[in-house]
């Protein structure tokens, strides 16, 4: 499809598997994004969308140690973001800093804030709380869920609590709930696990299988949409999760990502692994209009 | 001559003036009007003045007309004078004629009194001889009348006396009438004098009464005494002030139990006709054997009932209610027999039956306006019977496919697939052509019930037939299992567990959509348009009920969508496998390949399993490029010349590993291959996007691994031998070149030390792997 194919291009040096919009820069749209690639430099880029709307520039360019399989910027502070990379055989997660630029845009090296080291197996992903400031931070792994306690200015992350998924289950993401600084959702092999952070405990459950990606509605509550590997975009009321609100035929391979329009009602972002990125408008009432763009 | 003139005029004027007074009507007026006319004319008024008259004549007539004047008006008053003289005479007569008359009255009225006085006293006399008369015969007459008056009592005491005997004899013929006419006459008497004088004769004729009434009530309600001599038996039985009322609700009662044992009869009729017509088809004329019976029983009731009419006036109300109760129990004992699967032509059975029995009571019974009353209640049977039929055609679809899920493994070495597509086409299009048919019986039947229902009738089935088709979407969706999660209602298949939905049946169910959309719903259509085009009950703006292009597109995309359920139902059973293939060893750490993988071998069987399905239902595409001899996807079949596919193989590995060298710059001038194209329902366009979408997966979940050098060759290996045979059995060659290839550098991207393996090793791994799955094991069937 070539809905809207006036888009304007930013161009990486590698691949890359995930890119984040930084919220907390409120003057600009600005994204953050890392390389991946396994055995050249990585590197991590931050874009900002000018002024006009037309162009995106770099506004900084930093090496990375490792191939970044997952980055997610601080929703309250601009100049952190964190990552989660892999060495080809282990696995680690840290907080980064970027350095005060001065105009120069030679990369300067990103300032490790924390690294958060208590993982064995693979690290999926780090979330921040997406509603502000908070200084708690997650990491889910293949098995466990960790809760940190990050000090920004005592450059130090502490495990506060762990908690397993338990044997057969293994981890493969998760969402934060924006209404809830207690809840999350982690999805897994055959379900969206619902955790409560104050016991560390399983509250409810999803029974779905091969759900890649679930993102919460940043203005409804109880609102929650996973992408899946065959059948679609679904979209969940989380007080009946039997059934689904409303499905989505998705994309024609896998659904990679899904994400909720923070501003308006049923815009709702998917990427699959068809190439392309689709843009749904699914208020939960009427009837959708799918728009997609490569 | 002036002067003699004026006395002349004067006298006349006087006696002018006399004759004037005497017959002027308003005398008054004459003084009053002094009229100033100087005119000659004003000689006749009596305004007249004789001096202003002569000076006007002297003054304006010369000597000569003066003397003409003169001798016209002594002629004229001579004239008057012998007038005057006339009358005076004429006058005098008839005054004298009067006194004379009047002279003779006197002398005639001076004798009548002494007549008048005569007259009187003959009149008297004649009064009084009359009143002697009347006096001397007085007596007698008395007497006379005083024996009369005696006589009458005397014959009304004889009759009294004779009233039990006469109501004896009247009992004994049977005179009921008479009887009953003597004994209402001599109730007064009873009534006055019955406790004294005339008890014993009261009492006997009050026995003999009990007994008329005993009879009558007997003839009233015997069945074999003519309705003439029952009407006067509950005349006359009225007439003794017998309770008639509760006589009558006795005798409806009486009939509600024959209506009740007519009931009955219906049920058995309709058991007799539904056997009967299980035997020979003949609707018809199996009806006529038990109709008779039941025809007899209508027939008398109906006679029952015009008796109970011409007996009771006054009871249309209740008889109505009871043809009414009649009617109903007749159309709930139908609607009790719908519920069973019957055919038109049994259905038309009970129907013609109802029929008759409601001709026959109109005809007895016309206020109640049955037949209408009885349409109404057909109206609903009938619609009941469409939407009966339609529910049975559903469930005879949903047997057919549901044939699939129960006996997969029996069939295994036919094409159990195949023939539940067949079974299933059957029944949809035969099922659908035998119920228009049995409509169309409906329709063309005579039947006065059925022609006034036609229109509705044709409205139902085209209704019919729209609502069938939408719960048959509906019920497909359900038994692919796709409708489960959104569906709160369970409806027909209660018994159909997701998880336990074959992908095949899913594979039947989007054919037989395209099936229906393609071919049932057309003849469909034309059988409508054939026979039951019209209705227009519903009214023209709403267009016909049934619309053909509406249920096109429900099942067009219906069949889309099956279809599409299919390929993702197959293709996460490869992803499945393909998971767990990538995610259990680990690649950092993976030891030098020495085999294919077997993960390899239950791709392949799955692709052929999916083969196997496809072909069974699916039409051949046009674009087939290799041709298989048999269907059954055997193995050795598909590698019936194994010599060339080592040729083939031996290339293909030299081919990979020059294109590995150079992959990125080859990936830069390459064509972008369309991989995700529209999916059609033909064998190979299921199986290529089937595959297509599997190695796709593969390539993702390659892309989440890390490699190590032997974790890349053994991929390298694995995807060098699925080559072969996934190019033999897919149709768009280089969508999966592109899609393998795409595999090999997303491994070798996400390798630390990306070297292949060398093309001999490549072939020797490939060679062995081929020989053994040559030998009988037992993965490959």
């Amino acid at each position: 499809m070539q809905g809207g194919s006036s888009g304007i291009g930013y161009g990486l040096k590698y691949q890359a598997r995930c890119i984040s919009d930084v919220k907390a820069d409120t003057d600009h749209t600005s994204f953050i994004t890392g390389t991946l690639s396994l055995r050249e430099e990585n590197e991590v880029h931050l874009i900002r969308l000018s002024s006009g709307g037309t162009e995106l520039i770099c506004e900084g360019l930093f090496s990375h140690p490792n191939e970044i399989w997952d980055l997610s910027s601080c929703p309250f502070d601009q100049r952190i973001f964190s990552t989660v990379f892999s060495t080809g055989e282990s696995y680690g997660a840290a907080i980064w800093q970027i350095p005060e630029l001065y105009g120069q845009l030679n990369s300067p090296q990103l300032e490790r804030i924390a690294s958060l080291d208590a993982h064995v197996g693979k690290i999926n992903c780090v979330l921040w709380w997406p509603s502000g400031r908070h200084d708690k931070l997650i990491s889910i792994d293949d098995e466990n869920l960790f809760l940190w306690s990050l000090d920004c200015s005592k450059k130090a992350a502490q495990v506060q609590s762990k908690e397993s998924s338990g044997m057969l289950h293994y981890l493969s993401g998760g969402a934060w709930d924006p209404h809830d600084v207690n809840a999350v959702a982690a999805t897994c092999e055959s379900s969206v696990q619902f955790w409560d952070l104050r016991t560390m405990k399983k509250t409810s459950a999803i029974e779905r299988a091969h759900i890649r990606n679930a993102n919460y509605d940043m203005k409804k509550k109880h609102i929650l949409v996973t992408a899946e590997d065959e059948s679609g975009i679904h979209i969940w009321d989380l007080r009946k999760p039997k059934i689904p609100v409303k499905e989505l035929p998705g994309h024609t391979h896998w659904t990679w990502a899904v994400t909720c329009n923070p501003e308006y009602d049923g815009l709702i972002l998917s990427a699959g692994t068809d190439s392309t990125v689709n843009l749904w408008l699914a208020p939960i009432s009427a009837g959708d209009e799918p728009n997609s763009e490569a | 001559m002036g002067t003699d003139d004026v006395p002349l005029d004067d006298k006349a004027k006087r006696m002018r003036d006399l004759l004037s007074s005497f017959y002027s009507p308003d005398p008054s007026s004459t003084p009053n009007a002094p009229s100033k006319y100087g005119i000659l004319d004003a000689i006749n008024t009596s305004s007249f003045d004789p001096d202003q008259y002569m000076n006007l004549l002297v003054q304006k007539s010369n000597l000569e007309a003066l003397l003409q004047r003169h001798v016209e008006m002594a002629a004229e008053i001579k004239n008057l004078d012998t007038d005057l003289q006339m009358l005076v005479y004429e006058n005098y007569n008839k005054f004298i004629s009067a006194t004379d008359a009047i002279k003779r009255m006197k002398s005639n009225i001076i004798g009548m009194e002494g007549n008048m006085q005569q007259l009187l006293d003959k009149i008297m006399s004649v009064q009084s001889r009359s009143d002697g008369v009347n006096t001397s015969l007085f007596e007698k007459r008395e007497h006379i009348e005083k024996l009369h008056r005696t006589r009458n009592l005397l014959r009304k005491v004889q009759f009294i006396y004779d009233l039990p005997a006469r109501l004896g004899r009247c009992i004994k013929s049977e005179a009921y009438a008479d009887a009953v006419k003597f004994y209402t006459g001599a109730m007064p008497i009873f009534k006055v004098y019955g406790d004294s004088s005339f008890q014993d004769c009261k009492r006997a004729s009050e026995e003999a009464v009990a007994i008329i009434v005993k009879n009558l009530q007997g003839k009233l309600f015997s069945d074999s005494e003519s309705i003439q001599a029952r009407a006067e038996a509950a005349v006359l039985l009225k007439q003794l002030d017998f309770p008639v009322d509760s006589l009558q609700a006795k005798l409806l009662e009486k009939l509600e139990q024959s209506l009740g044992d007519l009931r009955l009869k219906t049920d058995e009729i309709e058991n007799v006709s539904l056997e009967s017509n299980d035997t020979s088809k003949l609707g018809k004329v199996s009806d006529s054997i038990p109709t008779t019976a039941h025809e007899a029983s209508v027939r008398e009731f109906a006679e029952a009932i015009r008796a109970y009419r011409v007996i009771f006036p006054d009871s249309e109300r209740q008889l109505i209610t009871l043809a009414e109760d009649l009617v109903i129990k007749h159309f709930e004992m139908t609607k009790q027999y719908i519920k069973r699967r019957i055919s038109s032509a049994n259905l038309l059975g009970v129907l013609r039956t109802i029929w008759a029995d409601v001709l026959l009571m109109d005809e007895v019974l016309c206020e109640a306006v049955l037949p209408d009353f009885s349409l109404e209640a057909a109206k609903d049977a009938v619609k009941l019977y469409v939407a009966r039929t339609f529910t049975y055609l559903l469930q005879d679809i949903s047997d057919a496919l549901l044939k699939v899920n129960v006996k997969p493994k029996e069939a295994a070495e036919e094409h159990p697939l195949q023939v539940a597509l067949e079974a299933s086409k059957k029944a949809v299009l035969q099922g659908s052509m035998d119920v228009l048919l049995d409509f169309r019986q409906l329709l063309d039947d005579d039947l006065g019930l059925l022609v006034k229902l036609r229109d509705f009738i044709i409205d139902w089935v085209q209704e019919g037939f729209q609502d069938f088709f939408r719960a048959l979407d509906d019920h497909f969706l359900l038994l692919s299992g796709r409708k489960n999660l959104s569906s709160q209602d369970h409806g027909l298949t209660e018994g159909v567990h997701v998880e336990k939905v074959l992908a095949g049946l899913v594979l039947v169910l989007a054919q037989l959509s395209v099936f229906i959309e393609q071919t049932a719903i057309p003849r469909i259509t034309e059988e409508i348009a054939a026979s039951f085009s019209g209705g227009g009950a519903r009214g023209y703006e709403n267009g016909p009920a049934f619309v053909p292009g509406e249920i096109c597109r429900i099942f067009r995309s219906a069949g889309e969508k099956l279809l599409h359920h299919y390929i993702n139902m197959r293709t996460q059973k490869v992803s499945t496998l393909l998971r767990k293939r990538f995610t259990t060893p680990n690649w950092v750490k993976h030891k030098e390949p020495r085999e294919v993988h077997m993960f390899v071998d239950l791709f392949l069987q799955e692709s052929k399993a999916i083969g196997c399905e496809v072909n069974q239902i699916l039409p051949q595409g046009h674009l087939r490029k290799h041709r298989r001899s048999d269907s059954n996807g055997s193995t050795t079949s598909s590698r019936s010349n194994p010599l060339r596919d080592d040729k083939m193989s031996r290339s293909n590995t030299q081919r990979a590993r020059s294109q590995l060298l150079e992959t990125h710059l080859a990936k830069l001038f390459k064509q972008k291959v369309e991989i995700f194209t529209k999916v059609e329902h033909t064998q190979e366009s299921v199986i290529t996007t089937t595959v297509k979408l599997c190695l796709k997966s593969l390539q993702e979940f390659v892309r989440l691994q890390t490699f190590n050098r032997s974790g890349f060759q053994q991929i390298q290996l694995d995807i060098q031998f699925l080559r072969t045979p996934l190019k033999e059995s897919v149709e768009d060659e280089a969508a999966i070149d592109f899609l393998l290839d795409e595999v090999i550098v997303a491994a070798s991207e996400r390798c630390l030390d990306p070297i292949p393996l060398e093309p001999p090793i490549l072939d020797r791994l490939i060679q062995a792997k081929l020989v053994k799955s040559k030998e009988p094991n037992p993965i490959t069937p």
